[in-house]
């Protein structure tokens, strides 16, 4: 008992220093936000272009000493921040739909820039089963809607000829939390079938009929290791990095790329069209794309026109479009930028600060 | 007290000014405290009635008993997870309290006394393991398992159950619930042995004296004697229960739907905002910040049931001590 009062003051006196911290950081930061040169952004939003935004920032910052303030919280965070204009800019791994647009452009109008490129990836644990086991996006689409239900079904076996496949039951994982690899993935199956289309649709975060719900890509990864019949989609990055066994997907072609970089690449570079507000789908392949990767993605940045920062977001993101941006690409399972949509880009880039 | 001695004036003007200073900072300073602790409680609450309005203008009561949780058509009901977490929780409950009351009888009647301190902590200490850890414990070790052994097991025996049929699966209720028996366990243990501990001795001793065994000891004397701290702990354990969050999440496999099998996959509140809060927007947050009211308001409920069962157990055993005494 008394102990009490001795304790309650210190509480107290931590309170007290805390809420001193809070006001004190708070005011930094708005007088911080005033213009002028060379002032730090702050941005938040996708995971999947984390790892490369780690290596924009002390290169962009060694190089033109603005500093970039970057949080990892899931697109879905990105775009509500954006939206309140609480940050600078926003990164998502889904472009925004009509009524997101609506909202973030209620502070004024808003821009959305592809700015990197990656894909997503099927990954499974059938005992038994081919390496390099063969699938289309109708079987995926039919695994992910409870239709195709053991890894011997005719379907299966129709894409992989004279293969020995198991009677396993096939368990579909996917992301229980809001991800840009959920967004990919549904974005293509809606495209190669209608029913999926109708019944489950594309989003970051869909209600699908059956499977297991796995948190983040290592949740998914974790869950199928453990279980027998298992598959998931994980992003290509993970799915290399940890080695992953992935399953080869059907391309419009008719062909099998290996999922990497070069296929992704050659995904974008067969795409020309670009939607209003610089939306990219690459779900829906020409038939004329050999090595196309059929299940690749663009992650967008999102900026306001209007805005005090209008110099340090032009520079920023011309650098993360540009050579040395790309550059890193590469190394962390990132496909370079085609020159359409760099162009493209430039034009967007050019519009910031002229809302 | 303290201060009406020192309201003697020669007293006051003896002490120094730091002395005379002390005592109204500390007042201020605790009072100030007090009320941050409050202000805190009522922020909270206004925050998430604030967040959750437009769900709740969209949706009304009637997202209580809608059983569709869809993002892509903007249909948001708390009914596949109301169900989760009330058959969770339950079944936590149901296996912890009497594991709990097993290991608080063996701690404070049959251990020998050496060993019952390093039991008892390391009983506690199972509360402070990360529930994340205990959730990649979950998903790697406890989940196949189950998935192996414990519900091939009741599906052959029970199957006949809706609740135990279909296949059995790594992820899923019965999965979630074991986790939650763990982290629930813990708590009830402390509260159910202190309350152990606080029987007299004399009338356990009264009890033996009648010939009674070590057995009809415990059930005619402890349990009766503890009977509302007993009530007490398990409500305190089924909040527990109700409000975890991230091992849920990893191992009860996220899906929005009501599957009559516990084998199955579904959700919970508090893991299907843990897990879709950060990444959603518009309706959606609005909808989960929905199902945290009504989280919320379930842990005050429960809390407030808790504490009511204890205070007025606090009061009978006062009453009725000398009485159950003279009983015996």
């Amino acid at each position: 008992m008394s102990k009490r009062p001795l304790g309650a003051l210190l509480a107290a006196l931590a309170l007290v220093f805390a809420v001193a911290a809070c006001g004190s950081s708070g005011s930094d930061s708005s007088t911080g936000s005033g213009g002028g040169a060379n002032s730090p952004l702050v941005g938040a939003g996708s995971t999947l272009v984390a790892p490369l935004m780690s290596k924009w920032q002390s290169d962009f910052a060694s190089k033109s000493e603005i500093t970039v303030t970057y949080g990892a919280i899931g697109s879905g965070g990105g775009i509500d921040q954006i939206t309140s204009r609480t940050v600078d800019f926003g990164a998502s791994d889904a472009p925004l739909t009509p009524e997101q647009f609506e909202e973030a452009n209620a502070e004024g109008e808003v821009e959305q820039i592809p700015w990197a490129l990656s894909g997503t990836v099927p990954a499974y644990n059938v005992q038994g089963a081919p390496e390099d086991l063969k699938l289309s996006g109708e079987v995926l689409a039919g695994i992910y809607l409870g239709k195709i239900t053991s890894w011997d079904d005719p379907a299966i076996a129709k894409l992989n000829p004279g293969a020995s496949l198991p009677g396993t039951k096939i368990t579909p994982v996917y992301r229980s939390d809001g991800s840009g690899d959920t967004y990919a993935f549904t974005n293509y199956l809606s495209t190669v079938d209608p029913e999926f289309k109708s019944q489950v649709g594309t989003s970051t975060q869909v209600k699908f009929p059956t499977g297991v719900g796995a948190e983040k890509n290592d949740g998914v990864s974790a869950a199928i290791g453990q279980t027998d019949g298992a598959i998931g989609y994980v992003g290509l990055a993970y799915a290399l990095q940890n080695e992953l066994s992935m399953p080869l997907v059907e391309n419009s072609a008719g062909n099998f790329p290996e999922p990497g970089v070069k296929s992704v690449e050659a995904a974008a570079d067969a795409v020309d069209k670009i939607g209003p507000n610089n939306e990219i789908s690459l779900a829906d392949l020409p038939a004329s794309a050999d090595g196309a990767y059929p299940i690749s993605t663009y992650t967008y940045v999102i900026v306001p026109l209007e805005t005090e920062k209008a110099e340090e977001l032009k520079k920023f993101i011309t650098y993360a479009i540009g050579p040395a941006g790309q550059g890193y690409g590469p190394d962390l399972d990132f496909a370079p930028l085609p020159k359409q949509v760099v162009a493209a880009d430039k034009k967007a880039i050019g519009k910031i600060g002229n809302g | 007290m303290e201060a009406s001695a020192l309201s003697h004036p020669v007293l006051r003007a003896r002490r120094n000014l730091t002395d005379r200073l002390g005592d109204p900072l500390l007042r201020g300073l605790s009072g100030l405290a007090a009320a941050v602790a409050l202000a805190a409680i009522a922020g909270i609450v206004y925050e998430v009635v604030h967040l959750a309005g437009p769900a709740i203008s969209e949706f009304g009561l009637g997202f209580v008993t809608n059983n569709d949780w869809n993002p892509v058509s903007k249909r948001f009901g708390a009914a596949p997870f109301l169900y989760g977490t009330a058959v969770t929780s339950l079944i936590a409950i149901v296996l912890a309290t009497p594991l709990s009351i097993a290991i608080s009888i063996y701690l404070t009647e049959l251990a020998p006394r050496r060993i019952r301190r390093p039991v008892a902590t390391l009983v506690d200490m199972l509360a402070a393991i990360p529930t994340v850890i205990l959730g990649l414990w979950g998903i790697l070790v406890l989940g196949p398992f189950m998935r192996d052994t414990i519900e091939p097991a009741l599906n052959s025996v029970l199957g006949f159950l809706p609740i135990f049929g279909g296949d059995p699966s790594a992820f899923g209720y019965l999965t979630a619930a074991l986790i939650l028996t763990i982290m629930a366990t813990p708590i009830i243990t402390s509260v159910t042995r202190e309350v152990f501990e606080t029987v007299p001795g004399d009338l356990k001793e009264a009890s033996y004296a009648l010939g009674a065994t070590r057995w009809e000891m415990v059930r005619q004397v402890v349990l009766p004697y503890s009977r509302s701290g007993i009530v007490g702990a398990t409500i305190l354990g089924l909040g527990r229960a109700i409000g975890e969050a991230i091992a849920v999440a990893q191992v009860i496999g996220g899906a929005s739907l009501i599957n009559a099998s516990l084998f199955h996959t579904g959700g919970t509140m508090a893991a299907q905002i843990a897990s879709q809060f950060q990444n959603s927007a518009g309706l959606q947050k609005a909808s989960l910040a929905y199902l945290g009211l009504i989280l919320l308001i379930f842990a005050v409920v429960v809390n407030v049931i808790a504490r009511v069962i204890v205070q007025r157990g606090k009061l009978r055993d006062i009453d009725v001590t000398p009485t159950e005494a003279e009983a015996l």
